[in-house]
């Protein structure tokens, strides 16, 4: 739940991004760490465990200047993918505004995908959240692993597998290169603060 | 068939590099396939010993991820993080409360001894005392010591920190997770009555090794014996290998052990004793076993 100081006129919100393990969530918040220098309010933190698999979550603060007279901090998180760590995720995701789904885009890892958005399906629904109502953006990562011979699925299979129902904005995208992670944050935060301004309706 | 072998081992690589490691042993077990059944593969033997020399390499990283330890102790930095990030009282309006937030963050987070410190800053705190009274027992609960809640009611009990209506709230709640954990309160260690604490401390002789003999379980009728790690009064420790599954699950917290021989530098002495903690090890050598305190009842 985003934080309104009505006084200093600040509001404080937090994104999260979910996703299957190693799907690329902690790549994309390396990749925009590294290139949104400007809006990147702080060091990036990270809480691994064996093999750089995330542990806890890794968390970036941003900050994205005014809009509507009102200055905006995101703070941005990922969950632990591992399906092992199921009450860190839900932790994590406590009180979020809007939500990055990472899918990968290898055939190998189509359940993982479906797995994962189920989970964040149930979590969110533990918090009275619906996942059809909360912002949410996905993205189709890791698509330069085709050129490398990896079998990956179609933007359409993922579209039938994952967005059918859901029908939200979705991204192709590879948090290595940093193609379309940029994309996807500002789809996500555009919705997030559009949810938040119909929430807070604050005004200049 | 070269060039299929040669995809399938750049597939591997990459699954691998991705830390996909269960997808990559498939695939370099493919690899190992298809290169058996090829008949004009030159030096087919040097490649197969390659390939399964990458199999075990692989196997061997996905069993450190697998028994990576789900919560370690984390720095001081990382849990005022956890604290700080995971209060959501964040308008000040009431501090004792958000604190109270942040301690339970830490305790979702594993980190319960940064949680217990925490905690204990917040039990003279009217509003939350109470609160954080139960959330140092549960730790200890969750900790598995036993021992530990047990001492810790034993002191809010016998002093005058909590009136008795909050006492009462904080007993019933200990008496909740006892039974959750299918304990009696009379086998929590310090709640034992004083008839069964048989022997002082200074009177124990040292005890280098026990032999178990189980009643129950896949070990029953078993005589097991296990060296003493460590001993403390009438407090032994054993280490228990992790690939002992079944007898890590025999050792519940609480468990009385009915026959015991305790292997002193005197004698064998036959006697009792009950399981007081059990904690796996988290780091160094013995990183994934368990540490099982016995407490000596009767020799």
């Amino acid at each position: 739940m985003a934080i309104f100081n009505i006084k200093k006129r600040e509001i404080e919100c937090k994104i999260v991004y979910y996703g299957p393990g190693r799907c690329g969530k902690t790549t994309n918040l390396e990749y925009i760490f590294k290139s949104y220098k400007k809006q990147v309010e702080g060091e990036m933190v990270s809480i691994n465990t064996e093999g750089d698999r995330t542990l806890f979550f890794d968390f970036l603060p941003m900050e994205l200047g005014k809009i509507k007279g009102c200055e905006i901090r995101v703070q941005m998180f990922t969950v632990p993918g591992q399906v092992q760590y199921s009450s860190t995720r839900k932790l994590v995701l406590k009180g979020v505004d809007g939500i990055i789904f990472v899918a990968d885009s290898m055939d190998v890892r189509r359940e993982k995908n479906m797995e994962s958005l189920k989970d964040l399906q149930k979590n969110l629904k533990e918090y009275g959240l619906n996942i059809f109502k909360i912002p949410l953006v996905l993205q189709y990562n890791k698509r330069d692993l085709a050129e490398q011979g990896i079998p990956i699925m179609s933007v359409e299979q993922m579209e039938r597998d994952l967005n059918r129902q859901l029908k939200v904005p979705a991204f192709p995208g590879s948090a290595m290169t940093g193609k379309g992670v940029g994309k996807t944050l500002q789809e996500c935060l555009k919705l997030t603060l559009k949810s938040l301004h119909k929430q807070f309706n604050w005004a200049e | 068939m070269a060039i299929n072998i040669k995809s399938l081992l750049q597939q591997a690589e990459i699954y691998r590099s991705q830390g996909l490691l269960q997808d990559a042993e498939k695939k370099y077990l493919e690899v190992a396939t298809a290169i058996k059944n090829s008949d004009n593969i030159q030096n087919k033997n040097k490649l197969l010993k390659a390939v399964k020399k990458k199999l075990s390499a692989v196997r061997k990283d996905n069993e450190d991820v697998e028994t990576a330890p789900t919560s370690p102790e984390m720095s001081s930095h990382v849990n005022e993080m956890i604290k700080k990030l995971f209060s959501f009282s964040h308008d000040k309006t009431n501090e004792e409360e958000a604190a109270l937030e942040g301690a339970i963050a830490l305790a979702k987070f594993g980190q319960f001894e940064g949680a217990i410190t925490e905690f204990k800053k917040l039990l003279e705190k009217e509003s939350v005392g109470v609160a954080a009274a139960k959330n140092i027992i549960r730790c200890f609960m969750t900790l598995d010591s036993i021992d530990a809640a047990s001492t810790q009611m034993y002191e809010w009990e016998s002093s005058d920190y909590f009136s008795a209506e909050q006492m009462e709230k904080i007993r019933s709640f200990f008496d909740e997770m006892l039974e959750k954990k299918g304990i009696k309160r009379d086998l929590a260690a310090s709640d034992l009555p004083e008839e069964e604490e048989a022997v002082e401390d200074e009177e124990f002789l040292d005890i280098s090794a026990v032999a178990i003999t189980f009643d129950s379980g896949p070990h029953k009728g078993e005589q097991v014996e296990l060296d003493v790690s460590f001993q403390s009064g009438n407090i032994i420790s054993l280490i228990i290998s992790s690939n002992d599954e079944h007898m890590i699950e025999n050792l519940q917290v609480g468990v009385k052990l009915e026959d015991i021989h305790f292997y002193s530098p005197i004698a064998i002495f036959r006697g009792t004793g009950v399981v007081s903690a059990k904690t796996q090890i988290n780091s160094g050598p013995k990183k994934g076993d368990y540490s099982v305190d016995i407490k000596i009842q009767s020799i």
